[in-house]
């Protein structure tokens, strides 16, 4: 402190004294730096700030070559949606699934509330990840059982199942067939930042390198420069774990010391008194699915003032983003011979009207095509005529009643498509639906 | 652009470059500039607003100079144009909402226009160093020859958002001086940098959360508590201040130039007068030299200087806010000074024995009642309102029967293991306070004056490590900021 501050008053009584040095130029700095024995080296030699630099990086090497404190990266700082859908995907316990369904909200809620009213009973959202109404129906039309996997998250994008697909869904844990029910909003959402800022982004890319789409997934340049120094600086990049460990040994340390709790404070008291904290944490039982009928359904809720902000100005890089993680799925899909059915998800004539006609031309036409080209099936329940305003409990959301007809729908539809069923190991019902459009090579259905 | 973010990361580094690169003759413009850029990051059209006022200043301070007969008339035109901005952009709508208030008091049901108006970042630091200037130019100090020199004065990116309140007779022929790189600068600069993001990010920010949860929900918390709460502010508060002021006096040592300090461990102060000779001193010092001295300061009967006193002190509190509970803590503090002086007359009355008030046991004494005299004022500065205000004070006010039948269970911050902030409270409080001492300890033993080259390198490297780790992905505001 002191060396610097008589510096700059050292500096003050020059001014004074009006006495002005001559000016090093760019070149003449250049030049001084190249000397060896000029003042420039060696005070740098002697610089705290310099040492403490060069042994920081030496200390993050170091670090990284012994992955100090870095934890498994199924070994979650706290449960989301996300953390819930992997544990139990990985888990031992699960078979390895047939189907696995993927896809936002739109695909989740349907299939949770129909497993609800199907079991009577209410069904713990976050854990439950079969559709039992699916297996059942896909049963009852082949006589076949079927298992199947729920990976649909609340807002979940198509980058972040491309995550799912890419780290997860393979080896012993590859499905025959992945069901990818879509909407407009998995790709015109404006207000997503980046693919980057979601939460099945942050836990998946614990699974796997992202190296080779982070222009994508990263585009805003601060993000790209997070990563990289995440990539750099050991402790950076895995600060993450490192801070969840710390935190771990502190609450065991402090265990030791203070008082037991009276019982522990329940999360809905922490939500209150710290609304901002782990705003993707959920606890057991904390959302749950309960069985409905027609009679005791809950109301029509109104929710096209959020899709409105959603579609306020589109973004197309955001469109083209999620394109490409669409084209991505399926030529990771194809490559593991895992058959991909794409389905485009009914919504209200409500919220279509709130894009424009160009919007939602690119939107159906382009997974159309897409899916074709990749050889995937494509199942358009949208343009199906099959489901009113009364089967949907918002603007975009079926209830659990339109979700048993989407699902006896897909059923049918599923066992009717001999690619789908191949894929299944299971014997067709139907003749073949392959069809070729434009060159394209796929099943329409 | 906030210091503790990745853009400030490579902002910093490469003004830092290209200022060292260039001649001298380009290094202000390019201060400037990058001033310039600092502060239209946030709103550029607010970029407008500062180069507006610099050159009103520049010209308006000239005809101050140049008037022989006029001086008062010029500076009272000076000093009128910056409050009126303060005044539009900062209290308008308050003032406002104050009538509506009133004359709902009156009975008449007054829709008041409510204006949708930002309060422009560092909008009450610059205008300070304007008004300060002025005042001193008509006090016959020399005008700065230079717009550019002028305009960088008030735009300094370290100092430009929060302060510290510069003057410009120091800052100013800082910039005449064709210095040349000297790794000190670094060292120092940087030192203080990582120092100022290591109490903002480690200590304030962490704090935050208790004190958020507390004061937004008090009736979820006991008595003893909110006093942990209260005390967690306190620390919160300083460490973010002082992690800023610490920040923006680094960013200013990297280009050679030296900045006021803002704080000298407030804490240890022994009575209220002391607390605010070691508290933001920038502003206390300011509102000394350009509002107490101007309206009588001192020199006065008894009773006009306590008015003096108690007007600063409520407009200092003010100034960190356009709301009544700010209002109120400055009325707090003219209080509590107004009190002091009376009791340091009284203990002279009374002839209270020299050795007593010199004694340690004394001094300590003192220093424990000024801390939580502080602390009830930062009740009134931090609570979102006075409602919330008066409901925490009125609980604090059952600490001593809640000490009487002491029971760990008491405390809900023992409750909540999660996030480990809370219970870990009862230890970092008391660890925080010791460090005071510590701190002082050292400084008494010349400790910061030579450091071992070792240890610093070593608290550098600590300090990179830990940061890097518990650096939030967001970058939370400092809290002076808002001011």
């Amino acid at each position: 402190m002191v060396t610097a501050t008589s510096a700059v008053e050292s500096r003050l009584v020059q001014a004074s004294s009006a006495s002005r040095t001559i000016q090093a130029s760019p070149l003449a700095i250049a030049q001084s730096i190249s000397t060896k024995r000029h003042p420039f080296a060696s005070n740098l030699a002697k610089s705290r700030f310099f040492a403490a630099t060069v042994l920081f990086i030496s200390v993050s090497a170091a670090w990284g070559c012994l992955r100090l404190g870095a934890l498994s990266p199924s070994d979650f700082p706290f449960y989301t949606w996300t953390a819930c859908a992997i544990e139990d995907f990985l888990s031992n316990e699960q078979a390895r699934p047939q189907i696995d369904f993927v896809g936002s909200s739109l695909v989740l809620a349907p299939l949770g509330g129909v497993d609800a009213d199907f079991l009577n009973a209410p069904v713990d959202a976050p854990h439950h990840h079969r559709s039992l109404f699916f297996e059942n129906a896909f049963a009852k039309l082949t006589g076949e059982s079927v298992t199947t996997f729920n990976f649909a998250l609340p807002g979940e994008m198509p980058s972040d199942a491309y995550l799912i697909t890419k780290f997860l869904m393979k080896g012993e844990k590859r499905p025959n067939v992945i069901v990818y029910g879509v909407g407009p909003r998995d790709f015109l959402d404006n207000l997503l930042p980046s693919p980057s800022a979601t939460d099945p982004y942050s836990l998946l890319s614990r699974f796997g390198d992202v190296n080779d789409r982070i222009a994508l997934i990263s585009p805003d340049w601060q993000q790209r420069m997070n990563y990289e120094l995440g990539r750099l600086l050991y402790p950076y990049g895995q600060k993450v774990d490192l801070s969840t460990s710390f935190s771990r040994v502190v609450t065991a340390t402090l265990a030791k010391l203070l008082p037991p709790t009276n019982g522990g404070s329940p999360m809905s008291v922490r939500r209150i008194i710290l609304p901002e904290y782990r705003n993707f944490e959920v606890a057991k039982n904390e959302c749950l699915f309960t069985p409905t009928t027609a009679a005791n359904r809950p109301a029509f809720s109104d929710n096209i003032a959020e899709y409105r902000k959603r579609y306020k100005s589109l973004k197309w890089d955001t469109y083209l983003t999620q394109m490409r993680f669409m084209t991505d799925i399926l030529n990771i899909a194809r490559e593991r011979k895992t058959h991909v059915v794409i389905v485009a998800m009914p919504i209200t004539q409500i919220n279509r009207s709130l894009l424009s006609d160009l919007a939602w031309d690119v939107y159906k036409k382009s997974i159309k095509v897409v899916a074709l080209a990749k050889g995937a099936s494509f199942i358009d329940m949208e343009a199906s005529g099959k489901f009113q305003l009364s089967d949907f409990g918002d603007t975009v959301h079926l209830h659990s009643g339109g979700g048993a007809k989407l699902l006896d729908l897909l059923a049918e539809r599923l066992v009717k498509d001999q690619a789908v069923m191949t894929a299944l190991n299971k014997p067709s019902r139907t003749d073949d639906h392959s069809t070729t459009l434009a060159g394209l090579k796929g099943t329409i259905q | 652009m906030l210091f503790n973010s990745l853009q400030y990361l490579v902002f910093l580094p490469t003004v830092f470059l290209l200022f060292w690169l260039l001649p001298h003759r380009a290094r202000v413009p390019l201060l400037l500039v990058a001033s310039y850029v600092f502060y239209m990051t946030w709103r550029p059209i607010y970029g407008l607003l500062i180069l507006g006022l610099t050159v009103a200043n520049y010209f308006l301070v000239n005809r101050i100079e140049k008037s022989q007969d006029k001086k008062k008339v010029w500076v009272g035109v000076t000093v009128a144009v910056n409050l009126v901005t303060l005044g539009v952009f900062k209290y308008l709508n308050f003032g406002l909402d104050t009538i509506k208030d009133g004359l709902a008091l009156a009975g008449v049901n007054w829709h008041e226009p409510h204006l949708h108006i930002l309060l422009p970042l560092g909008i009450s630091f610059f205008v300070f160093e304007f008004i300060h200037y002025a005042v001193e130019v008509y006090r016959g100090k020399p005008v700065v020859k230079s717009i550019f020199d002028f305009a960088l004065f008030a735009s300094f990116f370290p100092t430009q958002i929060a302060g510290p309140i510069k003057r410009y007779q120091d800052f100013i022929p800082q910039l005449s001086i064709s210095a040349k790189f000297k790794w000190e600068y670094v060292d120092e600069g940087m030192q203080m940098i990582l120092m100022g993001l290591g109490k903002k990010v480690l200590i304030a920010d962490n704090l935050a959360m208790v004190v958020q949860a507390g004061f937004s929900h008090p009736e979820n918390f006991s008595s003893l508590d909110l006093w942990l709460i209260t005390y967690a502010f306190a620390f919160q508060i300083f460490f973010d201040f002082a992690g800023y002021t610490d920040i923006a006096r680094g960013s200013a040592m990297l280009f050679g130039y030296k900045v006021p300090i803002n704080f000298n461990l407030p804490y240890l102060a022994a009575n209220v007068s002391d607390f605010w000779n070691r508290w933001h001193i920038s502003l206390s010092t300011w509102l000394r030299d350009y509002l107490f001295i101007p309206i009588g300061g001192s020199r006065c009967g008894k009773w006009l200087n306590y008015r003096n006193l108690f007007l600063t002190m409520a407009l200092g509190g003010l100034w960190h806010g356009a709301a009544m509970h700010y209002l109120a803590w400055g009325a707090y503090q003219g209080a509590l000074l107004i009190l002091h002086k009376e009791y340091s007359k009284g203990l002279e009355k009374v002839g209270v024995a020299s050795k007593l008030l010199s004694s340690k046991l004394y001094h300590v004494v003192s220093i424990g009642i000024t801390f939580h005299i502080v602390c009830l004022g930062w009740v009134l500065f931090r609570a979102d309102d006075l409602n919330i205000a008066g409901k925490i004070l009125l609980k604090l006010a059952q600490a001593p029967a809640a000490l009487a039948h002491f029971n760990s269970a008491q405390l809900a911050v023992l409750q909540i293991r999660d996030p480990i902030i809370f219970p870990s409270l009862v230890l970092i409080v008391p660890i925080l306070m010791i460090s005071q001492v510590v701190v002082n300890w050292l400084n008494d033993k010349k400790f910061y004056q030579s450091p071992p080259w070792a240890v610093q390198v070593a608290v550098m490297v600590i300090l990179m490590c830990v940061l890097t780790i518990f650096s939030p992905d967001s970058s939370p505001k400092f809290i002076y900021f808002q001011f």
